[in-house]
């Protein structure tokens, strides 16, 4: 009997607390959130209010459209590149690459820099895009360009590459472990029915693994979307992201209603992409 | 009969270990042959090297008299059926059927009518818009066939076609693939560890050990005269005794063995070495009863114990060369288990120079 | 602490023995401050006179001290905001009235910023001048035969891709004055979006919208930009020690000024340690301190003759009043801050 209740007091702490830590430091913050985005700016701070002015703003005025349309178009370059660049190497990887020791190696390769700070890496690409950095450095060197290029550094070309660099450990990861999970013997036997290795790939393989590319290209889109760092360090001056607007409002504006109204619409983009790529996934998923 | 895969030395090499070494072999047009042998022993290789999955280090392979030792796999006319059958989870049934008809530039109705009638040869009708997930391992054993079978290749290659079903459904499958076989008159080559399948499904077997052939020809040669002790232990079960030869002549040679004379049918073993050793299936001695007129040869033991096998009685004898034997008894009607011998008990078994294996000495 | 209720004690009470014990503990003090306003070499002296430890939080920008006292700035005993958001700060009752009896020098500190309007309410000071400085203009030496005088220069197609300017709303002052209006702290709607427009011309000659101090620097160093707005004194500075010779200068537009000042955190007037820091900040120890470490000129003129050679006194303008008049000093925005901010914002949003 008592060993029941300590049973079931050990078994309260160890759902409870977690429990209880998501609802005080997630659903609490987002209740705040959503709270202040009704709320109504003035000076010096701001009011509480139930209104729908702060939304209205974002409708109304252009530059808050304007900055979610670039931040969309971004973060969809950045996962399209990304997903580009990360299939062909994950592929490699699971299916061309025989040893294993380097297959190993190659993997660990991309995962690593998540072990180095975010704002390190988007750092170092400042030395290797500017004008007298790395990359124009060679390229003068090679005599392919004969004054430096500037387009590759305070551009949104310069975020893209940044963003890409930094997030597409996210795409390699879910596609990795897609491929990995597709019997190696159904090549063979698409190889076996007299069909082509290309026509292997875009039939067998790529079907198989597209609940990989949807994760991979959900993940860096949503974490692109909500970036703020790239624009900071490396972009332009048509850099700005949404996060960039948010963390004016926050700051500089002091206009917390409007920041959380804003803060409020990215949730919802990003929470309908997930949900849109959640059934996707599910519809793309096939049992093994 | 012709020839429809011809093997001229096969080898091959992973570096320094030898998968499969100089195997020459004829598959003839239309009979069911099973390459037999542990893990490890090649046949697997061999079988993928005949599919174009791998490619030999040395030798040629023919297919219907074509040179295809480099072609890949989609220039064979022949077809694998895979150990796990390797359908292709995000198609339905008929898809993974139409697939392999695409390249023969079959498609559409006619691919559909194809598909249906494979499905249908296999006892699968109406499991076209099935996927593969919804069924059970036999059904998904049979579609492989289908799969394989819609495209009329020359041969069938089957790697372990039964190892992922459980016992019953693979005796059961054993019996429909031979019978799949009558029916096609397509040449099977299949590739299994297990005897009894082999046994019971093939035309001809081929035994193999250690990348070579070790014996070839009908399931009844090998069990009946296994060339090598490697062969008689594969098969079926045996008892080794080590012997030397006494005397020959008249068709029979007269060994010392488990300190008896024995006589055995004079046959040279493979391979023509000095006789070593003897082999007697456990089936081909009996337990002699008094009132029994004596065979030619008799060993005296003891009986170290009895095992109730429901369809034999196994009983486990220590011959008074000390070594133990098996001798298996078939329990047919009116002969109760509490009428044999029990542990303890001197026995005397029989066995006829028929029955004997001669075998060179242990390696 | 007239004005504290009961309730409030008993909150900031267990708040401060829940998270913030070290602000309350006696000899204790924690700042929210810039970079360089607590440099251990005028510190550390400070910590051993007194026995009061003192911790800073540095900020990058002023709104980032509004943003963490209005997210309950209750660890904070002494913040520097600027004088554009002093006023801010003290309608939002965020901070003290600073007692003037108990400032030694009080009387030295320049009565420009004595006066000013942006550091008292009710008769009551909340501010205690520190440190002032103008958001001058900076060329390199070598790119410009003729050295740039007007804000012209940065409006310059010539000078495309070679232009840095503040990320700030300090933009919208700038794009204002060249436009050719002077009261840059009280531009009427129209007078904004024209400097928007202003703006937005202007952008594809910017190679960067720098935010801070030590970005401004690398994109000199690494041969990014030409020209650009700054923090008059601190950033050439460390530009010059990079072996880069640059050139700061108050264009004919005339240029913005700042100013920081101390500020007590509401509750924090009791600590033990808060008027000795400010006097010390105040005496010649803090105003060489901070001039010998950031470069800005100083609020307390007497303590910087006696404290600073000549020369450094001279070119920190300590000598001169009439080029502090000159500057376009920082006012509080009030509710017009937001209608700066978003047009500042909807430029880089263009």
């Amino acid at each position: 009997m008592t060993l029941r209740i300590i049973d079931r007091i050990g078994m309260g702490f160890f759902l409870g607390l977690p429990i209880l830590w998501i609802v005080l430091f997630m659903l609490v913050p987002y209740g705040v959130l959503l709270t202040y985005s009704f709320w109504i700016k003035s000076y010096p701070l701001f009011e509480p209010a139930f209104q729908f002015g702060n939304y209205l703003t974002l409708l109304n005025e252009p530059q808050y459209l304007s900055v979610i349309g670039r931040t969309l178009k971004i973060a969809v370059i950045v996962s399209v590149t990304a997903l580009v660049l990360a299939y062909p190497f994950a592929y490699f990887l699971v299916f061309r690459l025989k040893n294993a020791t380097i297959r190993k190696v190659l993997f660990f390769g991309v995962i690593a820099p998540l072990w180095v700070s975010y704002l390190l890496r988007a750092y170092l690409w400042k030395t290797i895009l500017g004008t007298q950095g790395v990359l124009n450095s060679t390229l003068m060197g090679l005599g392919i360009i004969g004054e430096p290029l500037d387009v590759f550094l305070y551009s949104q070309a310069a975020m893209v590459i940044t963003l890409t660099y930094i997030f597409i450990p996210f795409m390699v990861m879910p596609i990795y472990a897609a491929l990995e999970k597709i019997p190696r013997n159904l090549d063979e036997a698409s190889a076996d029915l007299g069909q082509s290795s290309w026509t292997t790939f875009w039939r067998v393989t790529v079907p198989l693994s597209l609940p990989g590319v949807v994760a991979g290209f959900t993940l860096t889109f949503c974490l692109c979307f909500g970036d703020f760092v790239a624009a900071f360090l490396v972009g332009g001056p048509d850099g700005l992201m949404v996060a960039n607007v948010i963390t004016s409002q926050f700051g500089a504006a002091l206009d917390w209603p409007l920041g959380s109204a804003l803060a409020v619409v990215m949730l919802v983009v990003v929470l309908a992409i997930i949900s849109l790529s959640d059934r996707f996934e599910q519809r793309a998923k096939v049992q093994f | 009969m012709a020839a429809i895969i011809e093997l001229d030395s096969i080898s091959k090499h992973y570096g320094p270990v030898v998968g499969v070494n100089h195997v020459d072999l004829a598959v003839e047009d239309g009979e069911f042959l099973t390459l037999l042998g542990p893990s490890g022993c090649g046949k697997s290789t061999l079988l993928r090297m005949i599919g174009g999955f791998e490619v030999p280090t040395a030798g040629t392979i023919r297919i219907a008299g074509a040179d295809v030792t480099a072609a890949p796999p989609q220039q064979r006319d022949v077809n694998m059926m895979f150990q796990d059958y390797a359908l292709f989870p995000h198609m339905t049934v008929g898809k993974n059927i139409t697939y392999g008809l695409e390249r023969k530039g079959i498609k559409g109705t006619a691919a559909r009518d194809k598909a249906e009638a494979a499905l249908e040869l296999v006892g699968l009708s109406g499991m076209f818009e099935r996927h593969p997930h919804q069924l059970s391992g036999g059904q998904r054993q049979r579609v492989a066939l289908a799969r394989a079978v819609v495209r009329e290749p020359k041969v069938i290659l089957l790697d372990e076609p039964l190892s992922a079903l459980d016992a019953k459904l693979r005796e059961q499958m054993q019996v429909e693939l031979k019978h799949m076989h009558e029916k096609l008159g397509i040449t099977f080559l299949m590739v299994t560890h297990d005897q009894t399948e082999a046994l019971v499904m093939s035309d001809r077997v081929v035994v193999m050990e250690a990348g070579e052939i070790a014996q070839d020809g009908t399931p009844e040669d090998l069990y009946e005269r296994p060339a090598t002790p490697y062969v008689a232990n594969f098969i079926g079960t045996t008892n080794f005794l080590s012997a030397r030869v006494v005397a020959r002549g008249a068709g029979l040679v007269t060994l010392e063995a488990g300190n008896q004379k024995l006589k055995a049918t004079d046959v040279m073993p493979l391979g023509g070495q000095a006789i070593g050793q003897i082999g007697i299936r456990p089936e081909k001695m009996q337990i002699l009863k008094d009132t029994e007129c004596r065979p030619a040869n008799v060993l005296p033991g003891t009986v170290v114990e009895t095992i109730y096998q429901g369809l034999a009685l196994r009983t486990v004898v220590r011959i008074s060369s000390g070594e133990e034997v098996l001798v298996d008894e078939m329990l047919r009607q009116g002969m109760l288990h509490s009428d044999h011998p029990r542990a303890g008990d001197p026995v005397a078994l029989g066995v006829e120079p028929h029955n004997i294996l001669l075998f060179g000495a242990e390696r | 602490m007239a004005k504290t209720t009961p309730l409030k004690t008993i909150l900031t009470t267990s708040l401060a023995t829940a998270v913030a014990l070290p602000a309350w503990a006696e000899g204790e003090l924690s700042l929210l401050t810039w970079e360089g306003y607590a440099d251990d070499s005028f510190i550390a002296a400070f910590e051993a006179e007194t026995g009061c430890r003192v911790s800073a939080t540095y900020v990058g920008s002023g709104e980032e001290i509004i943003a963490k006292m209005a997210a309950g700035g209750g660890v904070y005993d002494l913040i520097t905001p600027a004088s554009d958001i002093t006023k801010l700060i003290i309608e939002a009752g965020f901070v003290e009235p600073i007692d003037i009896s108990r400032i030694d020098e009080w009387e030295n500190i320049y009565p420009q910023f004595r006066e000013l309007d942006n550091i008292q309410m009710d008769g009551e000071y909340y501010a205690m001048p520190y440190t002032w400085g103008a958001i001058a203009f900076m060329y390199r030496d070598d790119a410009f035969e003729t050295p740039p005088t007007s804000l012209a220069a940065l409006f310059d197609p010539r000078n495309e891709g070679r232009i840095a300017l503040w990320d700030d709303k300090s933009a919208i002052y700038v794009a204002a004055r060249y436009n050719g209006d002077t009261n840059i702290y009280t531009l009427s709607d129209e007078q904004i979006a024209a400097a928007v427009e202003t703006l937005i011309e202007q952008r594809p000659l910017v190679r960067r919208y720098w935010s801070t101090a030590g970005e401004l620097v690398d994109l000199y160093v690494g041969g990014e930009v030409d020209i650009s707005n700054t923090w008059a004194g601190y950033q050439s500075a460390l530009i010059a020690a990079e072996g880069i010779e640059v050139t700061e200068f108050i264009p004919e537009e005339n240029a913005e000024g700042w100013m920081d000042s101390w500020m007590i955190a509401d509750g924090s007037a009791d600590n033990a340690c808060t008027y000795p820091f400010l006097n010390m900040q105040l005496s010649e120890q803090g105003q060489c301190g901070v001039a010998n470490v950031n470069g800005y000129s100083v609020a307390n003129p007497v303590a910087a003759r006696n404290c600073m050679t000549e020369e450094q006194f001279v070119a920190l303008h300590q000598d001169d009043p009439a080029y502090l008049d000159a500057l376009l000093m920082w006012q509080p925005l009030g509710d017009r801050m937001g209608a700066y901010v978003n047009a500042w914002n909807s430029v880089k949003a263009q």
